[in-house]
């Protein structure tokens, strides 16, 4: 029973890195690969403060996760403005930098040997795992909220003219840097606070953490799923770790001389998923969604307007 | 609003392909600005919104209680000063239908901060009014949904500038990929807005024709300079424009 909790709990973390990343990318245009930086800096920033600085969790996750806004803020500044290939390589080596610091970092981070630990909150209660699945469960939803208002608001839509054309959106009198600045620093932000919620669940860090599988697990999540729709995040990653690190790797009767290649297998599937989709189904499972909006009757000096007439 | 060029010269590889001493537009209602191939009427207008950079000269935009230097701002804050063009080559939003691209051009930056997630309605009555008068004027295919043939999406990049209330229009080849009927609706429309006094229009035409029709100014560029400037009878009748343009 804990084991699928933890299971679960890690997989609404992907849920949530996934999501954000469809504000990202699916909605503004910005490839980052750096998820798993960010969502590291959040992971072992609220460790160090809580382990080396006795910082409580609380404050350490919030102030982790500014950090990570911060530094997403400074990178936006640097490469955003500049080409997909730019950003992708600033990420990916953001990345990078944040695995490698984690590693030699030792005094602070004690490198290899690993940081611990970090308890779940509520010490004193027996489920406090399940309280913290549905903690978890709130921040993701929370996301799903944000991002489903998102695409019907008008910030929405002007992230979305920028990402089709932000010549033709700036020539229109619109900041668009800046709303790429801060949108990024934002969503990087809430990277670093699942990560930083994450660090209850994982209890003892280490740098093997932060490898760059995260980052494409995430990315092959919501290419599967939709990267332009609000619930693509979610079907993606029950198509992909819900559904081989959880349903396969925990009920499916794989003979042990065979329990090896599970993993093999698994990153087989997500390749021949993957090139299935981009080849039949480019804008994922679930495609891209228009905004919802409330059918309003038009005033009625408008309606009674004649029509054109051909 | 007037827009200011001094001493404006661009070369490319010691080839000079505009050389302006001074030039003013906007001063007139409708303007245009016609010349043969090759005159530098491109250049000039990549001159205007900064898109080219100019090898010499400043361009100034005044606007009554202060002049911009245009080489220090950036493309969206002229145009949030009333400097905007329609784009000779097809642009456009592909994911936003013709009437989202068209409330996007006519929301205000400033109502598109984060804080409009938690909007209850998405677009105000007075945007929706706007949009609903634009579309209804032309017969799309389809109102409420994507722009899809070419002379469609020409319409629709021209109508985003005009929703957008510049105070300077700068029109590149409005006509070109439209079809002449939906061309006399629009330049009816631009002709109208100058005459309420709600903004200044300059037109890069090859269609002389509506030049004559349509603008009360007529630039004439050639081989890279302004050669002659008056009203549409004045520019028709001049015998360099006649020699050089009309091949009379």
């Amino acid at each position: 029973m804990d084991y699928l909790i933890f299971s679960f709990s890690l997989m609404l973390v992907y849920i949530g890195l996934a999501q954000l990343l469809h504000i990202q990318f699916g909605l503004l245009g910005i490839p980052n690969f750096g998820v798993v930086g960010f969502w590291g800096i959040g992971l072992y920033g609220t460790g160090v403060l809580f382990v080396e600085f006795s910082v409580p969790l609380l404050p350490s996750i919030i102030l982790a996760s500014g950090m990570s806004a911060l530094l997403a803020y400074v990178l936006s500044v640097l490469v955003l403005q500049r080409s997909g290939q730019a950003i992708l390589a600033a990420t990916l080596a953001l990345a990078a930098i944040v695995s490698t610091l984690v590693i030699t970092e030792k005094q602070l981070t004690n490198g290899v040997q690993g940081l611990g630990t970090i308890g779940f909150p509520f010490g004193k209660l027996d489920n406090r795992n399940a309280i913290f699945l549905g903690i978890l469960a709130i921040v993701v939803g929370s996301l799903f909220w944000g991002g489903a208002r998102l695409r019907d608001s008008r910030l929405g839509r002007s992230m979305i003219a920028i990402r089709d054309n932000e010549e033709l959106a700036a020539s229109l009198g619109k900041d668009t840097s800046a709303t790429k600045r801060m949108t990024f620093a934002f969503t990087c932000g809430l990277m670093g606070l699942l990560g930083g919620l994450s660090a209850p669940l994982h209890q003892f860090l280490v740098p093997y953490l932060l490898a760059p599988s995260l980052t494409f697990a995430v990315w092959i999540a919501l290419v599967l799923g939709g990267k332009a729709h609000n619930f693509g995040a979610m079907v993606g990653v029950f198509a992909t770790f819900g559904l081989f690190d959880i349903l396969v790797e925990t009920y499916a009767p794989v003979p042990t001389e065979y329990a090896l290649l599970v993993p093999n297998f698994k990153l087989f599937c997500y390749g021949v998923l993957l090139v299935l989709i981009i080849m039949f189904r480019p804008t994922g499972i679930l495609g891209e969604e228009g905004p919802r909006v409330r059918a309003k009757p038009a005033p009625p000096t408008l309606r009674s307007a004649p029509l054109e007439e051909d | 609003m007037l827009l200011h060029a001094e001493n404006l010269s661009k070369s490319y590889h010691a080839h000079e392909v505009v050389n302006i001493p001074s030039v003013s537009f906007g001063a007139q209602g409708l303007e245009g600005l016609i010349g043969p191939n090759g005159a530098g009427k491109s250049t000039l207008m990549g001159l205007l919104t900064r898109r080219i950079s100019p090898t010499n000269g400043e361009i100034n935009l005044d606007v009554g209680d202060q002049v911009h230097n245009l080489n220090r701002l950036k493309s969206h804050e002229v145009a949030r000063i009333g400097l905007i063009k329609t784009n000779q080559r097809i642009q456009g939003f592909d994911s936003l239908t013709i009437k989202d691209s068209l409330r996007f051009a006519a929301t205000s930056p400033k109502d598109e901060g984060f804080t409009s997630i938690f909007a209850g309605e998405r677009d105000s009555e007075d945007v929706e009014e706007r949009v609903q008068r634009y579309v209804e004027a032309f017969p799309f295919a389809d109102r409420n949904g994507f722009a899809r043939s070419g002379g469609e999406k020409k319409l629709v990049d021209i109508l985003r500038c005009l929703i957008a209330e510049p105070r300077l229009l700068l029109m590149d080849e409005p006509t070109a990929g439209l079809p002449e009927d939906i061309t006399r609706i629009v330049m009816d429309m631009v002709r109208e807005k100058v005459a309420a006094g709600e903004m200044r229009v300059v037109i890069v035409e090859h269609d002389l024709p509506l030049i004559w029709e349509y603008c009360d100014y007529v630039h004439f560029l050639s081989e890279g300079s302004i050669l002659f400037e008056g009203a549409p009878e004045e520019v028709k009748s001049n015998r360099i424009v006649a020699e050089k343009y009309m091949g009379v």
